[in-house]
């Protein structure tokens, strides 16, 4: 009798099987790349600061992102880049909220680094985008290569003054470690701003008629970036050509280099604002070197949902930069880059 | 005898075929076969039902959902050409105000110019150039940039190849300061006047994709669905997610899109089944694709796949259950009655059988109840026969010696010598001699007849003495009758019994007649007295043992019939026919078997 009902529940548990399988195979045909949307994600997006085009554009793309992935995207930027107190506060307070991930560009290099650590340990994931941070801790970059983008930038101003002459950099968030100690605040600098002053320097350094003769520092407000521009030209009467590395500082030395009776000073910039393609369609602008601010917001999010969702996401995503000048400008694919899709 | 040889066999090959024997047994038995048959044949049934519902659905489901999306695309396709028209009617009517007016600087058209931009929020700007690049006149409030390169952009360098209203592909406007929008341009040749002279000049209309935004917004295909626009070159003029194609994000196959005017087909080139839908618009050559995800076109099918499923779960369980239980119900009391069998056959004949069940079994166990019940009967009657017989043949051994027969005899044979009658007294002690060797007859159960019929002739002998001649007797018997054979000692009772009971309380002179015949094959001994018979309640009572006979043998009537009915039969032995004052006649009837040849021949006396 035992030997029947053993049987029994052996061929029971043969045919069972059999149809579970079918049922299985039958229900399964999603496709491997689809990510599942059914449950919406908390994804803090905390940038280096709420104003500027580029800012902006950055976050169409994350929003383009959460919209596609069923995100609740929170964005956070503190006033100016310089407030990296501000922007500490606020990735404290993403970990209180337990974000599922948070996405970090940061403004200082180091002064983000023990906030980052604490994030990984509460066991929130961390994508860099646009500025590195100083934490093996961090899941993914998703950015430019800023070394490269400062070499364009100095490899086409070098051409312009035909290989020679004085040169200022406006830069910006000086890194000035054991500099600024009385302060108080960590004043570390932003890993992209010295990825491209490194790049730009190390290439102009193949010039030796070329002299870099002033490296400025601003902020985040345009009017101090004209300030320093101003001040460079009164120190130096004799500069042929300035760089800026970033979209505030060429928005200020583009206004005062526009004002400019005599226009001699040529300008490599960053960024592509409007005002900038009409700095560089009116010919005050020679170039600018341009990331992919919305390829940036949009990339980090769709791997910060792929990271939740405990896929594997690649280390560092390129996300290039190009050299636009009047000429190339209105290329149709320089086109879409360079000008936002706003209907 | 088998049976025991197997078991007992120390081969092993015996016992594993046993065994296996036994497992085959098992897998036949009622409840697994009913168990496998009938889940077998439901699941079947069930499955196959299951599979022709969805097939039948899910083709339904598809085409419906083919047929859906085709006509959404063909309403979008239909708005879209009145927009265009709409868009191409606008330029006719710029043409017609620019063309007409007696002076392109005169205000009047530069008011109506306003006008018509105010009548359309997705017009951006009106503008005409001479054919060699430079700007005649525009919307009022804008400010032409330098450095615009407007003879290379396309809407510019396909006017003045072409004498048909052209549309570019979507692109930045560069011209105007202020901003860049996204426009598509209507461009074409004009004639205008200036100066009272004709000049050919190009007009230009911007448009914004407000519209066109809004006429695709409404797509639904499904969830994840959407449609988008592209030029007959393949630029895409609209897409829900223009930024990511444009960001080089997201990528559409166009090509296959571009060879046809009119389509329907799967796509995978993006690593998903996509149904795409293609319609071209007449006038500018723009194609409008619509996008659906097949599987969302297959979510009714997956749906029902999964509802089949867990049905199809849920009633193979049911009906695996229930089959289980059924079988259970019909095998176990057939099982339990198959278990009692057993213990049956293995000899315990007082197993009570009481299976209750389905009625066949209850039926089964009834009849096989009262079959064991009658085994049972025949067993205690077999042992009650064997029993009989046993006492029957002590009480014949006994009544060989009878010691008061002996007794009485011999007293007779002492007056007969006291009175000195010597031949009287060799006789009957001759005849004594013969009557115990027959009686003894070595211990046999069967004689011949002749010798019975000796025996009682012998016995009627010694009686005449005794009862001083009160009676004759007759034995006849034809000589084939004396070959036959017989039990021993079935006459002398029954004579016994006459002379006791019909003769000797007789005044009348008694008459003893013994016949032996052969009929049908059945010995008949008959006996037959003349004496005092039988009132019909003793003759009742007789062979139920409620007479003796007092100082006989010992050996009763009741004792002859019981041996003549378990040797040969209950259907042989006695019957009675009595009258009082009359007689009695007695009939013994057996089967008529010829005796043994025996070695001695019985003449033994001397």
């Amino acid at each position: 009798m035992k030997n029947g009902s053993m049987r029994l529940k052996a061929l029971l548990g043969v045919s069972l099987t059999v149809l579970l399988l079918m049922g299985a195979t039958s229900c399964s045909s999603g496709p491997d790349g689809y990510i599942g949307t059914e449950r919406a994600r908390n994804i803090h997006m905390i940038v280096k600061m709420n104003q500027g085009d580029y800012w902006n554009t950055v976050r169409l793309g994350a929003e383009a992102a959460a919209q596609e992935f069923n995100v609740n995207l929170t964005f956070k930027a503190p006033e100016a880049e310089s407030e990296i107190d501000r922007q500490i506060a606020m990735v404290e307070d993403s970990i209180k909220q337990k974000a599922d991930v948070i996405i970090l560009a940061a403004s200082s290099y180091m002064g983000l680094a023990q906030v980052v650590d604490q994030a990984a340990y509460s066991r929130i994931p961390v994508i860099s985008v646009d500025a590195e941070v100083g934490s093996a801790r961090v899941s993914s970059y998703v950015g430019s290569n800023g070394y490269e983008a400062g070499q364009k930038s100095a490899q086409r101003l070098i051409e312009l003054l035909d290989g020679h002459g004085e040169i200022g950099i406006l830069n910006f968030t000086k890194s000035s470690i054991g500099s600024s100690l009385s302060g108080g605040a960590i004043d570390y600098g932003a890993r992209d701003a010295e990825e491209r002053e490194e790049g730009f320097l190390n290439y102009a350094a193949r010039y030796p008629d070329v002299e870099v003769v002033q490296i400025s520092y601003t902020s985040s407000s345009v009017a101090d970036a004209e300030r320093l521009t101003r001040e460079m030209l009164d120190n130096h009467p004799h500069l042929r050509g300035i760089a800026t590395l970033n979209e505030t500082a060429s928005q200020g030395a583009g206004k005062v280099i526009q004002g400019l009776e005599d226009q001699s000073v040529k300008m490599v910039a960053f960024d592509s604002s409007p005002t900038m393609m009409e700095m560089l369609q009116d010919g005050t602008v020679q170039a600018t070197v341009i990331q992919n601010p919305f390829s940036n917001g949009y990339l980090a999010v769709k791997y910060a949902v792929e990271l939740s969702e405990g896929l594997d996401v690649p280390e560092r995503v390129d996300t290039g930069t190009k050299l636009i000048d009047l000429g190339n400008m209105l290329w149709p694919e320089n086109q879409k880059l360079l000008f936002p899709f706003v209907r | 005898m088998a049976e025991r040889n197997i078991r007992f066999n120390p081969l092993r090959l015996r016992r594993t075929q046993k065994g296996r024997r036994r497992r085959s047994n098992k897998l036949r038995s009622i409840q697994l076969i009913i168990t496998v048959s009938f889940t077998a044949v439901t699941v079947l049934v069930a499955v196959i039902v299951s599979f022709m519902l969805y097939n039948k659905f899910a083709r339904t489901a598809e085409a419906n959902a083919d047929i859906n999306m085709q006509q959404i695309i063909e309403q979008v396709n239909y708005n879209l050409e009145l927009y265009v028209t709409g868009m191409s009617k606008i330029f006719a009517t710029a043409e017609a105000q620019i063309t007409e007016s007696s002076s392109i600087d005169s205000p009047l058209l530069s008011e109506r110019m306003d006008t018509l931009m105010s009548s359309r929020e997705d017009l951006v700007s009106v503008s005409v150039f001479t054919p060699e690049g430079d700007y005649v006149v525009g919307t009022p409030g804008l400010i032409l940039q330098q450095n615009t390169q407007l003879e290379t952009q396309s809407w510019f360098t396909s006017a003045k190849k072409s004498p048909d209203i052209s549309y570019s592909a979507p692109h930045v406007q560069n011209l105007f300061k202020g901003n860049y929008p996204w426009v598509v341009s209507i461009s074409k040749m004009i004639v205008y006047r200036k100066d009272g002279r004709t000049r050919e000049g190009i007009l230009l209309l911007d448009f914004n994709f407000r519209t066109i935004d809004e006429l695709s917004r409404q797509v639904k295909l499904g969830k994840r669905g959407y449609a988008y626009i592209l030029d007959s070159l393949g630029n895409i003029v609209y897409h829900p997610q223009q930024q990511l194609i444009y960001a080089g994000l997201k990528y559409e196959n166009v090509e296959p899109v571009l060879e046809y005017a009119y389509r329907s087909y799967m796509d995978d080139s993006t690593g998903e089944k996509r149904l795409i839908t293609v319609r071209t618009l007449a006038e500018t050559g723009w194609k409008i694709v619509g996008v659906a995800y097949h599987d969302e076109i297959v979510t009714t099918k997956r749906d029902l796949n999964q509802f089949l499923f867990w049905f199809l779960a849920v009633v193979i369980s049911l009906v695996v259950a229930v089959s289980v239980l059924l079988s259970w119900l019909i095998a176990s009391p057939i099982r339990r009655l198959e278990r009692t069998v057993k213990l049956v056959g293995e000899g315990d004949l007082h197993t009570p059988i009481e299976v209750s069940g389905a009625y066949e079994v209850e039926q089964l166990s009834l009849r096989f109840n009262k079959m064991l019940q009658r085994i049972r009967q025949l067993m205690d009657q077999i042992i009650y026969e064997q029993e009989t017989k046993r006492k029957g043949e002590l009480e014949v051994l006994q009544s060989q010696i009878n010691p008061h027969f002996l007794y009485n005899t011999l007293n007779s044979v002492i007056r007969l010598a006291e009175r000195g009658k010597t031949n009287d007294v060799i006789t009957m002690i001759q005849s004594l001699s013969k009557f115990f060797r027959i009686s003894l007859s070595r211990g046999k159960n069967f004689i011949t007849v002749q010798e019975e019929l000796d025996h009682i002739r012998h016995y009627l002998v010694i009686q005449g003495f005794r009862f001083r001649n009160k009676f004759r007797y007759e034995i006849k018997a034809a000589d084939e009758v004396l070959q036959y054979q017989t039990i021993k000692l079935i006459l002398q009772p029954i004579v016994e019994n006459a002379l006791y009971h019909g003769i000797e309380m007789s005044p009348d002179e008694g008459f003893i007649s013994i016949t032996a015949e052969l009929q049908h094959g059945n010995m008949v001994i008959r006996v037959t007295d003349n004496g005092l018979g039988m009132s019909p309640e003793t003759l009742g009572s007789l062979l139920k043992g409620g007479v003796r006979t007092g100082g006989g043998s010992g050996v009763g009537v009741r004792n002859v019939n019981e041996r003549i009915g378990l040797f040969y039969g209950r259907e042989y032995g006695l019957s009675f026919e009595s009258e009082l004052e009359e007689g009695t006649s007695v009939t013994i009837v057996f089967p008529a078997i010829p005796a043994e040849i025996s070695a001695e021949p019985g003449e033994e006396d001397a």
